[in-house]
């Protein structure tokens, strides 16, 4: 046997501390996102709304400025209300955008690296199976952050501006409801991308299938209502357990079948589910027996 | 387990693993050493998952391992010592050879300029300095090992672990590969490589691992193996200027099984069941018969005649 005399010395300088690894994915994984037109274009787009909502409350607070170019808005005031009804609308509008962007971006985060089999070239370095979901994850939440509430409490900090701080005292749930239902809104739908994208493993079909479960889903829970005569079904319609939730968080009324309880659990099986999958399914090594 | 007996070698202890019923790898004890060690076995017989195993990618169903004296339950500290090339085309998409190596650097805990440091490092050991700034989509086979084993390199591990490195190369890149094997193995590292090539194997392995259907059937170096195999008889070629007489004076030896003549009538091919007593015999014949021996060589001491004999014919041994 041959004698191999050990020539060289490992690196035993500092190492970046490990919870900041796991943000080296977003990096690449921007790259790529903004490599296409058109997920950059439909970015783009997703600060129109807010650029919207950002002119009617200055238009809202400076209709006698307007007035004297001989704009007649005397009755604006009265229909545009700046209150938790416009920052639940604006949370509406910019959730639908988020989840147009999630099927743009969320289907190929991680089949990309399940179908090449790149799984395993991440977890043979000192990084767990958690940091690099987070590490997807975290493309997600920042890209929506951008357009949900991050736009939503700058509009928040300009109606304060404009109104004083009375508004924000007579309005004190807006700014967290807008944050809180963000971000459930957020991670419920990054979790949910990253589940069926290691499900399906191929991005078309992982993207059909995020549209099925927000808008075919619901209607498999109508025809269990409509055959069984209950209304549990309603818990399978995952939009209507948001409007539920993001209602009681802006204390806004809503009629829909579905109690708090019965939407918070329905969330919470929707996201105790994904994870499941993501356990089952992000292993270092597939087997095939 | 991590006393000092263990702290330069890879050892598993009665490890097995199963995937529900289906066996993978039985009761296995290993002590791999320092050096090039090849594990061989036909499709199927527990290579990979033992390679995984060593890796901390698959956990045992039962038994421990040991890397170094780091249990593989201990990833951040095994992967600082362990580099690992799957046999799968593992690329994320889109990057460059440089990203690809760079980036799971930065994964590693490096920061930017070791990062680059270690990455230009790498792609010179691997001659793909020239290709770094291409997409490794558009790399050919033989450049696509060579940056999967340069981003197995790149953070200056202990112990190389290499899934099939030579599948799919052609010679010219085979003989690359296993000189640059060759290269990191004489630089101290432990380099644990499995591989279907029996030939290239043979020689570049300091010892070999056997393997057949979840067992080990043979470990060590491949001339102890070859000795162990009693139930062949070891050929031997010998060639010499009298051929036919030394092969009538060895048949009188009762070990001898079988002589056969060369065409050119220079050389001859002994089988024999002991080979030390074949040896003392030659050199009786050599010393009273003033025989001219050229060459005298083993023609069965190497990894494709006992990989033939232990798993080839009998379908392996439990």
């Amino acid at each position: 046997m041959a004698v191999y005399k050990r020539k060289f010395s490992p690196y035993q300088g500092e190492r970046t501390p490990p919870w900041s690894r796991w943000l080296i994915i977003p990096r690449y994984a921007y790259a790529k996102v903004f490599a296409s037109r058109i997920t950059t274009a439909f970015f783009v787009a997703c600060f129109v709304w807010p650029l919207i909502c950002a002119a009617v409350i200055y238009i809202r607070y400076n209709v006698s400025f307007l007035e004297t170019f001989g704009l007649q808005l005397g009755d604006f005031k009265g229909v545009l209300a700046i209150n938790a009804r416009f920052f639940l609308n604006f949370l509406y509008i910019q959730g639908f955008l988020s989840f147009l962007l999630t099927i743009l971006v969320g289907p190929g985060l991680v089949s990309a690296d399940l179908s090449h089999n790149a799984l395993p070239l991440y977890l043979c370095r000192p990084f767990s199976r958690t940091e690099y979901i987070l590490g997807k994850m975290l493309v997600l939440l920042i890209l929506l952050s951008a357009i949900t509430w991050a736009p939503g409490l700058l509009l928040i900090g300009l109606q304060t501006s404009l109104a004083g701080l009375g508004w924000l005292s007579e309005h004190p749930l807006v700014a967290p409801a807008l944050l809180v239902g963000s971000a459930i809104w957020i991670v419920t739908l990054s979790l949910l991308s990253l589940a069926i994208s290691a499900w399906v493993r191929w991005k078309p079909v992982a993207a059909a299938a995020l549209f099925g479960v927000f808008f075919i889903l619901p209607g498999m829970g109508q025809i269990i209502n409509v055959t069984l005569e209950v209304d549990f079904g309603d818990i399978f319609n995952i939009i209507m357990v948001f409007f539920t939730i993001w209602a009681w968080l802006f204390q806004v009324s809503f009629r829909g079948d579905l109690t708090l309880v019965e939407a918070w659990l329905a969330l919470s099986g929707f996201c105790g589910l994904c994870l499941l999958i993501l356990n089952r399914k992000l292993q270092a090594y597939e087997v095939v027996s | 387990m991590a006393s000092i007996g263990v702290q330069d070698r890879i050892v598993f202890q009665n490890v097995s693993k199963f995937y529900g019923e289906v066996l993978g790898i039985n009761r296995v004890n290993l002590s791999i050493p320092a050096g090039i060690t090849s594990l061989v076995g036909p499709n199927g017989s527990g290579k990979t998952t033992l390679l995984n195993l060593m890796t901390g990618l698959l956990q045992p169903s039962q038994g421990s391992i040991s890397v170094l004296g780091i249990s593989p339950t201990e990833p951040g500290q095994l992967f600082r010592r362990a580099g690992y090339c799957s046999q799968f085309d593992s690329f994320p998409r889109r990057l460059t050879g440089y990203q690809f190596i760079y980036g799971f650097l930065r994964i590693h805990g490096f920061g930017h300029p070791k990062a680059d440091e270690l990455t230009w490092q790498s792609l010179r050991q691997v001659k793909l300095e020239e290709a770094a700034r291409r997409k490794v989509a558009g790399y050919s086979k033989g450049m696509r090992q060579r940056v999967k084993l340069a981003q197995a390199i790149a953070h200056q591990p202990d112990i190389l672990i290499l899934d099939e490195p030579l599948n799919g190369l052609d010679p010219l890149a085979r003989a690359e590969m296993i000189s640059l094997f060759q290269q990191l193995a004489s630089s101290g590292l432990h380099v644990v490589i499995s591989s279907h090539i029996l030939h290239e194997v043979d020689l570049i392995s300091d010892q070999v691992v056997l393997l057949d259907s979840g067992y080990v059937v043979a470990e060590g170096a491949i001339r102890g193996v070859r000795d162990e195999v009693k139930e062949h008889p070891a050929q031997i070629l010998v060639r010499c200027d009298r051929p036919s007489q030394v092969a009538a004076r060895l048949f009188q030896e009762d070990h001898i099984v079988e002589a056969s003549l060369h065409e050119d009538q220079r050389g001859l091919l002994i089988r024999t069941r002991d080979s030390n007593r074949f040896y003392a015999c030659l050199n009786r014949v050599v010393l009273e018969d003033q025989v001219q021996i050229e060459t005298v060589a083993p023609a069965d001491e190497d990894v494709e005649s006992v990989y033939q004999y232990l798993i080839g014919q009998n379908g392996g041994a439990a």
